[in-house]
């Protein structure tokens, strides 16, 4: 083949954003920094703050190779710069120190939006939609009420100085940060324990740290609750905690990059023919085993490796990502949407599958014309059949209904006729019998009747007592089976006993029709001197498109001195 | 007492037949019926004591009409067709029928066979 030049339609979005956040984070962090060693606060509290808001901002800046993760990139971003401004609280200034007081926990309020909508930036649930809203309640409301009441002379909001309602209110907020974070480590672990393939490996270490931070956070709530002061160590050492959660999206997105195979080895993975399926290989090369691949015929339908039909999915937990050849689609992957946050991976996979992926859908094409003909032949066949029951019906309606009338006239008139003319009219009614008898053989081989009303076993039974050899008939297909599996099967009994009687000088015939769970098994045996040659313009053989269009088989052992053995067998559901 | 006997068949060259073999054996024939619906009706209306029925009608199956008329107190059926009872397996035996003859076998004889 000559060179093939795979396209690759990209779609990974602009990114501008957080990076401009870097140094203004940078400076902030800086200027609070100061303003604590300024103002006495512990050294601890002020490294670890601005650890975290710094770390905050790395990660948003990693998460910028994940064009989905935009919610969470400035959702990290705020939440670092949220915490900066509760720092304000150091000031000596009325002022900022009211600005701090009243934004003191909006940034584990934006944590815990980040990691219960990460990463798409939807809520997962309603539960954890619900806990969001909690925790920004608990949070905001909290503070702004607890302003009004406190009786720090700072506090600008102050309008009067309740200092016991004030410690009230910070109990309650306490419990009901437990809350939070009790609902915040059910639903990440809920989350941990659901999500798979690809999706686990960007977000399982995030979802870890929030569970480890969560946990935290309860310890030190549940001491802010019992001794009714604010805990600092115990709060520094909750903040500290945090920091695994940037910490944590920066290991997913260097788990998931590790992760990638190098395209030598795709193409060693992908050509191998260890896996059964390309589907399979795919699936492994890309650590997706929902993946599915959809071939694109030149008519630019989709069909399965089967060649079956398919339609690409157009829903939200479902990705679709074309493969081309010089341009021209040739199959698309639907996959986990998580894979889009590994665009890197998908191009090389995408480009090396290529030219793999173009035999299969060759391959694929053929299969689905062949089911084609296939149907194509059993609409052929299903058509045939009720033009065999028209016909079958018009000859008992017509030429057989009158040949019987005129039977019976013939036979009246004999007994009213002197005998001479009687003779003659007997003769005639014999005549017409047989003509009736003829037509009637006629029409059964048509279109039986009784395998109609019947089945098939009770038709074949009726076949062998019409026999003039004894014939023998086992059968354990008492329940009806579809109609042409079951015209099929009476054709090849009718044919492989007419070619009995014919040719096989046999004493005595055998017919066995077995039910298994997915297959009819019918055999028709003789007791003949075998060695019969089955010509190509013989009954059996005129079977041949019928017993294919319903992917039967048919087999003849004819040995001489052996007898003949005819059997076929119908792929036919339980 | 010479028996009534109803012919259900939708040929009707051969009801015209069928009555006339009947009436020279000695039989009345009670009405003709072309389909089930008719034969339905002259069953209620005239309650022969027998009755001719064809197989195959328009209408319905012949073998649901005798399992019909022949519950309870109603007349005897006799089916005929010009297929062979082969082609039609249990159903023969099972619908209640006091026998059937092959529309070509029909004749004084055959009907005396199943009626008297």
């Amino acid at each position: 083949m000559a060179s093939n030049a795979v396209t690759v339609s990209p779609s990974r979005e602009a990114v501008r954003d957080p990076v401009l956040l870097l140094p203004l984070a940078v400076a902030c962090g800086l200027a609070v920094g100061w303003l604590g060693v300024h103002e006495g606060v512990a050294g601890t509290r002020i490294a670890v703050d601005l650890a975290l808001s710094w770390a905050l901002i790395a990660a948003s800046l990693v998460a910028l190779e994940r064009p989905r993760w935009r919610r969470a990139r400035w959702l990290l971003a705020a939440s670092s710069f949220a915490l900066l401004a509760a720092d304000l609280e150091w000031a000596s200034s009325d002022a900022l120190w009211t600005v701090g007081f009243l934004l003191e926990g909006l940034w584990v309020a934006l944590l815990i939006q980040l990691v219960l909508t990460f990463p798409e930036g939807r809520p997962w649930s309603r539960p954890a939609h619900l806990t969001i809203v909690s925790a920004y309640t608990v949070t905001l409301a909290g503070q702004l009420v607890g302003g009004l009441l406190t009786p720090d002379h700072r506090d600008l909001l102050s309008v009067s100085s309740h200092p016991s309602t004030a410690a009230a209110i910070d109990r309650a907020q306490a419990i009901a940060g437990i809350g939070v974070a009790l609902a915040v480590l059910f639903l990440v672990l809920q989350r941990l324990e659901a999500v798979r393939g690809p999706a686990r490996r960007a977000q399982a270490p995030l979802l870890l740290a929030a569970a480890i931070t969560a946990l935290a956070c309860l310890v030190w709530l549940g001491r802010v609750t019992a001794i009714g002061s604010r805990a600092p160590t115990l709060e520094t050492i909750a903040r500290a905690f945090a920091l695994t959660i940037p910490v944590g999206i920066i290991v997913g997105v260097g788990w998931s990059r590790f992760h990638h195979p190098q395209a030598s080895e795709l193409v060693v993975e992908l050509r191998s023919e260890a896996a059964a399926t390309m589907r399979e290989r795919l699936a492994r090369a890309l650590g997706d085993p929902t993946l599915d691949v959809a071939y694109r015929l030149d008519d630019g339908r989709y069909v399965d490796a089967a060649g079956r039909p398919i339609e690409l999915p157009q829903r939200e937990d479902r990705a679709v990502t074309a493969v081309s050849i010089r341009g021209e689609e040739i199959a698309a992957l639907v996959h986990d949407p998580a894979l889009l946050d590994e665009p890197a991976l998908v191009e090389s996979v995408r480009a090396t599958a290529a030219l793999v992926l173009e035999n299969e859908r060759l391959a694929a094409e053929v299969r689905s014309q062949l089911a084609e003909v296939r149907a194509s032949r059993g609409r052929i066949v299903a058509a045939a059949d009720a033009e065999r029951r028209r016909i079958e019906r018009n000859l008992h309606d017509g030429a057989q209904q009158r040949l019987v009338t005129l039977s019976v006239a013939l036979g009246l008139e004999a007994t009213r006729a002197d005998k001479a003319t009687a003779d003659v009219l007997s003769r005639a009614q014999d005549e017409v019998e047989q003509a009736v008898g003829e037509l009637r053989e006629l029409a059964r081989g048509i279109h039986p009747t009784l395998l109609r009303d019947e089945g098939l076993t009770a038709a074949v039974e009726a076949l062998a007592r019409r026999a003039p050899l004894p014939v023998t008939v086992e059968s354990n297909a008492r329940d009806r089976l579809p109609d042409p599996v079951e015209l099929a099967a009476y054709f090849v009994v009718s044919e492989a006993l007419t070619n009995v009687v014919k040719h096989a000088s046999a004493t005595q015939a055998s017919v066995m029709l077995e039910r298994e769970p997915a297959t009819l098994r019918v055999t028709v045996t003789d007791d003949g001197g075998g060695g019969v040659h089955i010509s190509p313009e013989s009954g059996l053989s005129g079977l041949r498109d019928r017993l294919e269009a319903l992917d039967a088989t048919l087999l003849i052992e004819s040995e001489a001195e052996r007898g003949t053995n005819v059997c076929a067998a119908f792929p036919c559901g339980s | 007492m010479q028996k009534r006997v109803l012919i259900v068949d939708d040929h009707q060259p051969f009801r015209a037949i069928a009555r006339e073999l009947l009436e020279s054996a000695g039989y009345i024939v009670s009405g003709e019926a072309a389909d089930a619906a008719e034969a339905r009706a002259a069953v209620a209306a005239n309650a022969p004591d027998a009755v001719l029925l064809d197989v195959q009608l328009p209408d319905c199956d012949g073998f649901a009409v005798a399992t019909e008329i022949t519950a309870g107190d109603g007349p005897m059926v006799v089916l005929i067709s010009s297929r062979d009872a082969d082609d039609y397996g249990r159903q023969v035996v099972a619908c209640g029928a006091r026998g059937f003859i092959p529309k070509s076998k029909l004749s004084a004889a055959t009907v005396a066979a199943l009626l008297e």
